[in-house]
């Protein structure tokens, strides 16, 4: 069961087994000593105790540990050329630990950079650029709207108190992908969200709806990187809950260290650390974090998140497990860093990419997207497009997106659907469009796949 | 005042026919139909997806893996309604397992003779003690509650496929229904097996094998069935105890999960088995070259296969012989092949814990 | 009132393994209707012998538990707030247990 294998990509399993048989080593040597007294790794410091309940409390000691959470990442920005000297990163910060232990990371990584760019003599290698942005959801909460000012007042303290360089910070109202008119953008965006009769369907449109206001937040300050800080602990929850509501197909799209389907690539450094890693690293370098508690406790999110949480306590590997599952699908051609950034690359990240090379679908370098949720389609269930040749847009509209969301965020009777179509931001209206005719090229060969097929007698 | 709710629920019609009281709410389409609808659509249902997935051809002998469980019950009672009112030109069987398992399966087996009688059903019984010499109560005795789900789902397969082969069939038909598909999906999520979630789903597997196995109910819910059950038999006959060996946690807390997801969106168990077809596995994964015992002539990837592994084991007194990985042991041949759904060892999602096979 | 209550599907082994109840129930404290939410806490109370964790979960049945009123799925007469009458016939059915 479990992380035993030797896939796993935190290794928990092995070096937990390892360690093991090297304390009692250790013991036999120094006489039987107290085994908790001195950490597994380095072998001379004090381990830390969290007292957590965690799997491996008090086997690390502090610089061990830290060491060994940040290895990963830098391992993840490395190997898949995350982050190069010419960037410019813009760091997603929601105030919660994920994201701000990414934000910490990158940080850290900066300031080495800039060390050995004051040490090089030729100064060739410029030093990454870091930003930072913070959705503001203020307006599909208006219940939180004190907690917002003063979460936002924090985090422009908290990233003003890091060391230099300077980093800007961007606060983009959720509604701003509307327009540029916040009064009749957050109008939209509350009518947008009222019209999705379904809870799960609405938190996942908002969620959608953030990640775009970041891409554009981050496309128009000249970023070309975004960190977002999902760890492992949350893409397993991902997996299930995309597998629960019918989005196989696109689910390891976006379960990738990167994902460049969007205009801005995104890059998940945090990938390959768990929960109880991040928030041990909160509490031992003191970062402070806020959570905004905009979630509901009554949908499909919810209530996989805490099945994730049970299945965790029986069996702390079990994160892992689930997310290397999913990693062993095949991703598409967008989930690595397009190759025009090439030249950019270091020789040798480039030497360590190759290591990392991950099986692509290479038949296929097309693929039509959801307009909603901008998930790749099955071309199995966006064959019934032909059928809305002359329809109305809103039809067109519900053709053209994937089953997932026509279910949980498309109203159902007509007029309500037109409605919603109206309120959309504009983009993805045009992204419909597009889709249509795309399709018409399935459907022929689709109608060629039938002619072909044989007719056996069958019952 | 006190009449108010129950007719509110009275006073509207079947959606289908628009003349009767509705009796259920189906999960899958949300609508409420009547009694008689409903019988006509969970039939017709089942019909449409033995058509369309053409699982048989005329004059196939046809075995239903009958466990004397609700799902093995009704599947014996429709397909063979099924078989008179379309004429698909089959013959059937029922094909029981008998563990020993005492408390349990003898109980249940009572079932599966008086279904015999029911449906005019021929019945072949196959039992580990005579396949193997074994009962589950022996090998319980000598391993302990650890690992014998093992065993039994290594056991069963083949005796399956054994008791197909005494009756000369050419199909195996088991009861797996939607929520059982849905959660071997999660399951094989959970444990990591990529081999597995790719067949997982399909509706039909084990056709290179010696006999291809299919679930007519793949996209059934369990609790039209069991509604079904119910309202046809007006008393539930059918076996319904958990097996007393097997403890399995784990097991449980995906069940519930998919009950819990049902209760929120029932088309979650549906959308899984989507997901569960969708996912991008790809298709050269390795899987082992398919060879015979060299001790009894089962079909198997190895020198030996599973239960002949297991069954020296037990002999020798050695039960751990086999459990686990047999990393290098037999002999590593493999090999690639195209199909990922072409594999012999079809997945045995209910090997423990239930009644169907 | 005096209701017919049947447990199957595994549910009965919670009940000393009885599956058919034949009971007489009051109605709650100042109220003239007993409804499906009152009748579970009096099972909960009355009938389960052990793990009532297996039959209910807060306030209502477990999820996997089916509940038919006089043959009649209780998700169409309001599940909790169905409002019972003398002589009706509650079934519960657990689809919990293996199939």
């Amino acid at each position: 069961m479990a992380c035993n294998s030797s896939g796993c990509e935190s290794g928990c399993y092995d070096r937990e087994k390892d360690n093991g048989s090297k304390i009692s080593v250790e013991d036999v040597v120094a006489g039987g000593g107290n085994q908790e007294s001195v950490c597994v790794k380095c072998k001379c410091n004090e381990p830390m105790t969290f007292g957590d309940g965690g799997s491996e409390d008090g086997k690390f000691c502090a610089e061990c540990f830290r060491n060994n959470v940040f290895g990963k990442f830098r391992l993840a920005v490395t190997s898949h050329a995350m982050i190069t000297p010419s960037d410019n990163v813009l760091v997603a910060f929601s105030g919660g630990s994920s994201s701000r232990v990414a934000l910490q990371f990158v940080h850290e990584l900066q300031i080495k950079a800039l060390k050995n760019y004051e040490a090089s003599r030729d100064r060739s290698l410029p030093v990454f650029g870091v930003g930072v942005a913070f959705v503001d959801e203020t307006a599909a909460f208006p219940a939180l709207s004190t907690e917002m000012v003063d979460a936002i007042e924090w985090i422009r303290s908290t990233v003003s108190s890091l060391s230099p360089p300077a980093k800007d910070v961007y606060v983009v109202p959720v509604e701003s992908v509307f327009g540029s008119d916040s009064l009749e953008a957050r109008d939209r965006l509350v009518k947008l969200l009222d019209s999705v009769p379904d809870d799960t369907g609405k938190e996942d449109l908002l969620l959608h709806l953030k990640m775009l206001s970041l891409q554009k937040v981050a496309s128009e300050n000249g970023y070309n990187r975004l960190v977002v800080g999902s760890c492992t602990s949350r893409i397993a929850s991902h997996v299930l809950s995309a597998t629960v509501k019918g989005r196989g197909y696109s689910l390891s799209a976006d379960i990738q260290h990167v994902d460049a389907r969007w205009k801005v690539p995104i890059v998940l450094p945090l990938r390959d650390c768990v929960r109880l890693e991040i928030t041990r690293l909160c509490h031992l370098d003191g970062l402070k974090t806020v959570e905004l508690a905009c979630r509901s406790q009554c949908g499909i999110n919810d209530l996989v998140s805490s099945f994730v949480a049970l299945l965790q306590e029986e069996n702390p590997s079990r994160e892992c497990t689930i997310v290397r599952t999913a990693a062993k699908l095949t991703p598409f051609y967008f989930n690595k860093i397009p190759e025009t950034d090439d030249s950019n690359v270091p020789m040798a990240t480039q030497r360590r990419l190759k290591r990392f090379n991950l099986k692509y679908d290479g038949s296929m370098t097309t693929e039509a997207f959801c307009p909603i949720c901008n998930g790749p389609l099955n071309r199995s269930d966006s064959s019934d497009l032909d059928t809305f040749e002359e329809g109305q847009e809103a039809d067109v509209l519900y053709a053209a997106c994937c089953s997932s969301c026509r279910f949980q965020i498309l109203p159902e009777d007509g007029s309500s659907l037109e409605q919603f179509s109206s309120f959309l931001p504009d983009h993805m209206i045009s992204q419909v469009k597009h889709q249509k005719v795309d399709s018409q090229a399935h459907l022929r060969e689709k109608i060629k796949d039938c002619l072909l097929l044989d007719d056996e007698e069958v019952v | 005042m006190e009449a108010k709710s129950k007719k509110a629920g009275a006073s509207r019609l079947c959606c289908l026919c628009n003349l009767r009281r509705p009796v259920l709410k189906r999960p899958k389409t949300l609508q409420q139909i009547c009694r008689e609808c409903f019988y006509e659509v969970f039939e017709e249902e089942i019909h449409q997806v033995i058509v369309q997935n053409r699982l048989f051809k005329s004059g196939e002998r046809v075995a239903i893996g009958a466990s004397g469980g609700k799902d093995s019950t009704v599947l014996a009672y429709v397909l063979s309604e099924l078989n008179r009112r379309h004429n698909y030109g089959l013959d059937l069987f029922l094909l029981s397992i008998d563990e020993g398992i005492t408390g349990y399966r003898d109980d249940s087996l009572e079932t599966v003779k008086r279904n015999e009688v029911q449906y005019g059903l021929p019945l072949q019984i196959v039992s580990y003690k005579d396949l193997y010499g074994w009962t589950m109560d022996d090998i319980v005795k000598m391993i302990g509650l650890k690992n014998n789900c093992t065993f039994c789902g290594v056991f069963r397969r083949q005796a399956l496929d054994r008791g197909a082969a005494l009756l000369k069939v050419d199909k195996l038909v088991t009861g797996h229904n939607a929520d059982d598909i849905a959660e071997t999906v999660l399951l094989n999520i959970l444990r990591g097996d990529i081999a597995r979630l790719s067949r997982c789903t399909s509706i039909t597997t084990g056709e290179d094998g010696p006999i291809p196995r299919c679930k007519p109910f793949k996209y059934t819910y369990e609790k039209e069935i069991i509604f079904y059950t119910y309202a046809y038999f007006k008393k539930l006959d059918y076996f319904s105890t958990e097996c007393i060996y097997s403890p399995n946690a784990y097991r449980g807390f995906a069940r519930e999960f998919i009950k819990d997801l049902e209760r929120i969106r029932p088309r979650a168990i549906l959308d899984i088995i989507k997901s569960g077809e969708d996912f991008r596995i790809a298709t050269t994964t390795k899987m082992p070259e398919q060879g015979t015992c060299e001790r009894c002539g089962y079909i198997s990837s190895q020198k030996w296969c599973k239960a002949c592994v297991l069954l020296e084991g037990l002999n020798r007194g050695l039960p751990k012989m086999g459990i686990g990985r047999p990393r290098g042991v037999n002999g590593d041949h493999k090999m690639e092949t195209k199909k990922p759904g072409s594999v012999a060892k079809s997945i045995e999602s209910k090997q423990c814990g239930s009644l169907d096979f | 009132m005096q209701l017919t209550l049947e447990f199957g599907g595994g549910l009965e082994l919670l009940c000393d393994s009885v599956k058919i109840h034949k009971v007489n129930i009051n109605f709650p404290n100042e109220s003239d209707i007993l409804t499906m939410k009152d009748l579970l806490s009096w099972v909960r109370t009355n009938l389960i012998k052990e793990r009532p964790e297996m039959f209910m979960k807060g306030d209502t049945v477990r999820p996997g538990v089916l509940v038919l009123v006089n043959d009649c799925d209780w998700e169409l007469s309001g599940q909790l707030d169905t409002t019972l009458e003398d002589k009706d016939v509650i079934v519960f059915i657990s689809t919990l247990h293996g199939g």
